[in-house]
């Protein structure tokens, strides 16, 4: 779950670097904190509202879908955020991002914190105010239960590298790097699951999955064919990430936590999630209600008092989960159409106006629209998107997620719909031209009555491909936040397991999406050449 | 009065039209004739600016001096040439996005701001005046071609233009429906519609010209009225045309 800092920051680094060329704009120094001058403390109590940032696909448990009301959030963080929006007096705001991008997404002022199993390191405190750790983690080997291997020594003596599988960019990653960076193959997995499940099936020849205990923890009644390797090894904390300048929310957060500790809520907390451990106690802060220190009055077997209920990770799984979660996935997909319906105009128009400003406008001005094209169609969209999301509130422009995801995947799309205007227009015979020139029309009413008109029945059946391609691209979005249908899958899909079972529903849904777009195109492309017909 | 003074054409190396002058008056029609890679639809595509020449001049009607290409003023002076000058391609080119109506109404409305009504009631008089009032709603790929280039007729005169270039008109056309433009040009004609044409269709011009001017190789071998020419041939090349069509 937690991955290492620095390779979020270089990976952001580089990104930006991208982007001054991109924006071909070196005035703007690059101050990742611009515009957050005041203390977000100040803002949260302002507005009432207290942003946290987490990806609620990484799952349980963490931050997950309640099993039998997946609206409904659960996981220790949730209740982290309440206990913190609790001491704020305001209420707690959960705000979705991709797990890796949830830092950027503070220096983008979206959220007031991450809290979602990031590990402390040097390099990640040198850059963001980070708490006092809320829960230390430790790291298990997970193998299968019918292969004959125990022990991390068991791994080392098979007659090759072990294969293990780990979350990309994770602490386990860091670890094995470390440790036995010439002993074990490593291979990087999107999702916590997904280690395991590759594991279970014994994908690529996987061996082991090195992954966080309290995820062994709450998914073990999920991966039955899975057991524990060894004793649990590298010990680390999750904090919570402010950005620096916000010193006094950070205060406030860690005199939570602190309380928290003393008083045994977080403790009941951990143990309604079964992550309270030896580790936990021996941090030795819990006091009693008098305050004196309750040392080891109360062992981690005794913790399931009467009061504390533990929860059991038990997910709807098989067919039935059509029924629990397939209303999610349907309003997911109207967040697809919607963001390729407005997307897929404003495509066509900025293209349409590059192909114009090329074939027509002035010769000085003809080099615009060519580098324009080649430069959007030759990078991939999800760096565009990332870029317009990342770095426009750097330069002081302030763009929601959704109008972002719009407007990268119009530009993005814009370059293509260029090329085919170019070629419908480059078809329309030269005579027509003439004959407009003929009737005294100027270059703008030829452009505007004779040849967008008799390009735009030309092009009808490219464009409707690439509406359709676009319905599909609006998977890359959830990169800057936007839940669309492929991410809403993922999140349940990661969270059953029911991969295969979501993962038909969803495949009809775009179908169900796009198949009716072909029928539409057909018609529209029989009415405008509706000549034909007589 | 159409008037062309010393106009040379080049492409590249080769040279197009090679000091061509040459009247055309009012009223009347003059056929440009000659064999093809002549020059004579090169000719008659400078007049409206379709073709950029590189010396010499044209005067419409004493008013408007068209320069060669780059020349100060060109640009107006094309506006104003195709306001009043209108022309018949030989396939056509009808919009085929547009219905018969639409296309004769176009450009009245769009370019000279007619009122689309006065557009449209004009526009049906000029399809009956060619015979096509009942195709209005049609496609133009519903039509033969003869009746597309009866409309493309009605289209330039629906810009009420003082003279009409018919580039080789009748081409695209079998007999039957050359007899139907010829019948049209005959018409307009008698109506006092000054009209230049390009054609090297003999019997065509015969029927329409009343002024003929022959091209050979970018120059003017003969130019007089139907009945010099074609009775009495000077040049050798004329007379080689003629010889032609009898065969």
């Amino acid at each position: 779950m937690a991955k290492s800092l620095c390779l979020s920051r270089g990976c952001f680094t580089n990104l930006v670097t991208c982007a001054w060329w991109f924006a071909g704009c070196l005035l703007v120094s690059l101050n990742p904190a611009a515009g957050q001058q005041t203390d977000a403390l100040h803002r949260i109590q302002q507005s009432g509202v207290f942003r946290w940032g987490a990806d609620r696909e990484g799952g349980g448990p963490f931050v997950y879908p309640d099993p039998n009301d997946p609206v409904r959030l659960l996981g220790f963080e949730v209740e982290i955020a309440e206990l913190l929006a609790a001491r704020l007096g305001v209420e707690a705001q959960f705000c979705q991002g991709q797990w890796d991008k949830l830092p950027d997404l503070l220096d983008r002022g979206d959220v007031d914190i991450v809290l979602n199993g990031y590990e402390w390191s040097a390099n990640r405190a040198h850059r963001y105010g980070t708490s006092v750790p809320y829960y230390i983690y430790e790291l298990q080997l997970l193998g299968r239960a019918s292969d004959p291997a125990e022990s991390w020594e068991d791994l080392f003596r098979l007659p090759r590298k072990p294969r293990i599988a780990v979350l990309g960019g994770s602490a386990a990653q860091d670890y094995l790097q470390t440790l036995y960076p010439d002993r074990v193959d490593i291979i990087q997995y999107e999702g916590a699951t997904d280690a395991m499940r590759g594991v279970e099936l014994a994908l690529d020849g996987l061996d082991a999955n090195l992954q966080d205990l309290p995820v062994w923890t709450f998914y073990r009644g999920s991966f039955t064919r899975l057991k524990a390797l060894g004793d649990p090894v590298g010990r680390g904390y999750y904090v919570v990430l402010t950005r620096k300048a916000d010193s006094a929310l950070l205060q406030v957060i860690n005199d939570t936590l602190i309380d928290a500790l003393r008083d045994g809520r977080l403790r009941n907390i951990y143990t309604k999630y079964q992550m309270w451990n030896t580790t936990q106690a021996q941090r030795g802060l819990e006091t009693n209600p008098t305050g004196g220190f309750v040392g080891d009055a109360r062992q981690p077997a005794d913790a399931v008092d009467s009061e504390t209920e533990t929860t059991d990770y038990v997910a709807v799984r098989g067919w039935g989960v059509i029924w629990q979660r397939g209303w999610l996935l349907v309003r997911a997909a109207g967040m697809t159409a919607v963001l390729a319906i407005l997307a897929m105009p404003l495509a066509i128009l900025i293209g349409l106006l590059a192909t114009l400003l090329r074939l027509y406008g002035p010769r000085w001005l003809a080099w615009l629209p060519i580098s324009y094209i080649e430069l959007v169609r030759g990078t991939p969209l999800v760096l565009q998107l990332y870029v317009l999301f990342f770095l426009l509130p750097e330069l002081g422009i302030a763009i929601g997620a959704f109008w972002a995801a719009i407007l990268g995947l119009a530009i993005n799309y814009s370059a293509y719909e260029a090329e085919i205007y170019r070629a419908g227009i480059q078809a329309i015979p030269r005579g027509q031209i003439e004959a407009a020139q003929a009737l005294g029309m100027s270059r703008w009413l030829t452009i505007r009555r004779i040849i967008v008109p008799q390009a735009t029945r030309i092009v009808v059946p490219p464009v409707t491909n690439d509406f359709i391609a676009l319905f599909k691209d609006t998977a890359v979005c959830s990169v800057i936040t936007v839940v669309e249908l492929s991410k809403e899958y993922y999140i349940h899909a990661r969270s059953t397991g029911a991969i295969v079972e979501l993962g038909l529903l969803t495949a009809l849904l775009y179908l169900a999406m796009s198949y009716p777009l072909s029928i539409l195109a057909t018609r529209l492309e029989r009415w405008l050449h509706r000549e034909r017909q007589e | 009065m159409i008037e062309i003074r010393q106009l040379v054409k080049r492409f590249g190396k080769q040279t197009i039209l090679d000091h061509v002058s040459l009247r055309l008056p009012d009223g009347q029609v003059s056929v440009l004739l000659g064999p093809s890679g002549s020059g004579k639809s090169t000719l008659l595509r400078t007049i409206n600016g379709l073709e950029p020449f590189d010396s010499g001049e044209i005067w419409i009607h004493d008013e408007i001096r068209l320069g060669e290409a780059g020349s100060p003023g060109r640009d107006d002076a094309v506006a104003a040439i195709r306001r009043q000058v209108g022309m018949v391609f030989q396939q056509f080119n009808l919009f085929p996005h547009r219905t018969v109506l639409q296309n004769v109404v176009e450009a009245p409305i769009y370019v000279l701001g007619k009122p689309r009504g006065q557009a449209e009631s004009r526009a049906l008089e000029l399809l009956d005046q060619v015979g096509l009032r009942d195709k209005a709603h049609q496609w133009p790929s519903s039509l033969s071609g003869g009746q597309q280039q009866r409309v493309a007729i009605a289209r330039a005169l629906a810009m009420e233009p003082t003279a009409i270039l018919f580039d080789e008109p009748t081409s695209a056309l079998d007999p039957k429906m050359t007899a139907e433009i010829t019948s049209v040009i005959k018409e307009l004609s008698s109506m006092g519609q000054t009209m230049i044409i390009v054609t090297h269709a003999m019997q065509f011009a015969r029927r329409v010209a009343k002024q003929v001017s022959v091209l050979h190789s970018g120059h003017i071998v003969e130019t007089g009225t139907a009945e010099q020419v074609f009775d009495a041939p000077q040049h050798a090349l004329t007379k080689s045309l003629l010889a032609q069509e009898a065969d």
